[in-house]
């Protein structure tokens, strides 16, 4: 057939189409009526066997290049991921972090242990090495145990609750997003915050000040460092995809890993809110040591007692499915 | 369109049609960036002026220091969330690639899903540190992704239309001396819509100067004679070649019509 006979039989579809695909505003078809978005399915599958023919049969043509604009406009408008429903978030966020934490259970068992290990290496570097302990220690902390108390010296406690909680946010994605780098930024990360806090830890017990330094970091530091854990775990997640992609391409494996860590790390990022306004409001203020620790004690069994144990059972709706299966078989 | 060109992407369709995307490169990435970057300096700047004069209000002699820790505090996250709302609620265009008319797409030329544009998002925190790790990976990278595309799946493409309908469509005026299609020509059969394509692209090419119009016809009459398998004595050959190349291609005209 000859390119003018293509075109005049055609053109007529095109032209509905892109119109459709026209009048489509911010990358969807949500105000399309039902019967355009009917006829969108007919011509979008004409468009893209016209375009087939016209590659074989006239590669070179302008009209080609129209219409593998034409077809590229109209894939990304048919074609797309579920939509986004701020009604899901709270059922996701109170179910999906518990089951994600629990899948991805090695992950986080390496992210503590990295923890720990910089934990144990900075108590032990503290013991061991009387001459450096002013290098690896704030020396505020010697200047406070001198006078005799171990504090914060927090004022302004909303606007450092705010401050402290968007440093802890970025920490937890840093730890998420240092993943594509083998995760090597991630565990860098988690021991670091272990080594400072065996450090400062190993200084205060040998000042003798243990009481009100736990008292200090407990009711907040359960939390904290738990979200940066579970932030930590997605990172290795990432590394590990990369160092072990299995049978799928390495950049493929990342994507997957990284799709699937990425709800846990943000949605974990979030609970560090509580405790940051903790760190600002209860850790400083003057209630006694064992109310604190107290607090401390009751937000991690809250917390474990939720990533151990929600969303355990399946859903109503997913037990339903199966159940109608094979229902539905039969019916067939 | 040709597959092998290093910033195009081909992506397989569902209806296993192959579609063309062009890759946006690192220059109309850059500039969409600065264009966000510019934006949300307004926006930043907006929000420095109301949360100071809120704080100074109140009064207090920190006052300055307070609006200073609430505006880094929020900092991060209006930063976060300029590009993540965007990305989401247009199908991956926020106004700096909007107005570089580039979009970010899946690599397999879907939308762009929640997931994907939350992770390209938080991983831009990796991609911007050390000056740019993201623009070294883009360089070096034939689809010009950063690390944040590699770990979502997306790629940047270019989303302004460059031909419309009527501008594909239109009749082209051919440039014809001959009155008629004249003889039959041998073997004409043996042509396709391909070379029907070829003459058509060479009699509709305005502005060649005669000498070089007429040395372009007579290596495209050779070629042909060869694919036709004329006689070495035929009478087509002896046809000025301008107007062998006018009668095969009005014949061919005829027979594809």
């Amino acid at each position: 057939m000859s390119l003018d006979g293509f075109i005049a039989d055609r053109r007529a579809r095109w032209a509905e189409l892109d119109g459709i695909v026209s009048r489509a505003r911010r990358g969807n078809l949500r105000a399309a009526s039902a019967a355009e978005l009917e006829r969108f399915g007919v011509l979008f599958r004409h468009a893209s066997s016209d375009l087939a023919i016209a590659r074989r049969d006239h590669p070179q043509a302008a009209v080609t290049e129209y219409l593998n604009e034409l077809c590229s406009r109209a894939h990304v408008l048919l074609y797309r991921g579920a939509p986004f429903r701020l009604a899901q978030l709270p059922g996701d966020f109170a179910l999906g972090i518990p089951r994600a934490w629990r899948a991805a259970w090695p992950y986080m068992v390496t992210s503590a242990a990295c923890v720990a290990l910089g934990f144990v290496a900075g108590w032990l570097a503290v013991y061991l090495r009387p001459d450096l302990r002013a290098a690896i220690v704030p020396s505020s902390l010697f200047d406070q145990m001198a006078r005799g108390r171990v504090s914060g010296g927090i004022d302004h406690a909303p606007a450092v609750a705010f401050y402290i909680i968007q440093n802890n946010i970025r920490v937890a994605l840093i730890c998420f997003a240092g993943g594509v780098l083998l995760g090597l930024p991630t565990v860098l990360a988690l021991a670091s915050n272990g080594w400072m806090l065996g450090a400062i830890a190993a200084a205060v017990n040998i000042g003798g000040y243990n009481v009100q330094f736990w008292s200090l970091i407990v009711p907040h530091g359960v939390i904290e460092l738990s979200i940066i854990v579970i932030a930590g775990g997605t990172g290795l997640m990432l590394g590990d995809a990369i160092l072990r992609p299995g049978q799928l391409r390495r950049g493929d494996a990342l994507s997957a890993a990284a799709r699937r860590a990425a709800w846990l790390a943000c949605d974990a990022a979030l609970l560090l809110v509580v405790a940051g306004s903790l760190e600002a409001f209860v850790s400083p203020s003057g209630l006694p040591a064992a109310a604190k620790l107290g607090i401390g004690v009751a937000t991690g069994v809250a917390l474990y007692s939720w990533l151990g144990f929600a969303g355990r059972r399946e859903s109503r709706a997913t037990a339903r499915l199966r159940l109608d299966a094979p229902a539905i078989v039969a019916a067939a | 369109m040709n597959d092998a060109r290093p910033d195009t992407l081909a992506v397989r369709t569902a209806d296993n049609v192959v579609l063309g995307y062009s890759v946006a490169g690192v220059g109309s990435r850059l500039a969409a960036q600065l264009v966000d970057g510019a934006v949300l300096s307004g926006i930043l700047i907006v929000a420095y002026a109301v949360v100071t004069s809120a704080v100074g209000s109140v009064g207090g002699r920190n006052g300055a220091l307070v609006a200073a820790l609430i505006v880094s505090g929020v900092l991060f996250f209006v930063v976060f969330a300029y590009f993540f709302v965007f990305e989401l609620a247009t199908g991956g265009r926020t106004p700096g690639k909007n107005a570089l008319g580039i979009r970010v797409m899946m690599l397999d030329g879907s939308s762009p899903d929640r997931a994907a544009i939350l992770v390209r998002n938080v991983v831009r925190i990796v991609d911007t540190v050390m000056g740019g790790v993201g623009l070294f990976v883009m360089f070096f990278h034939p689809l010009a992704r950063r690390l944040g595309d590699i770990a979502a799946g997306t790629v940047v493409v270019r989303d302004r239309q460059r031909t419309t309908l009527a501008a594909a469509t239109a009749p082209v005026p051919l440039i014809l001396k001959t009155p008629d299609a004249g003889p039959p020509i041998d073997g004409i059969e043996m042509l396709g819509s391909l070379e029907h394509d070829a003459l058509r692209t060479f009699l509709v090419r305005p502005g060649l100067t005669p000498e070089l119009r007429m040395r372009l016809a007579t290596d495209i009459a050779n070629r042909l004679y060869t694919r036709l398998e004329l006689a070495p004595a035929a009478p087509e050959r002896m046809w000025p070649p301008e107007l062998f190349i006018e009668r095969l291609y009005l014949q061919l005209e005829q027979r594809h019509r």
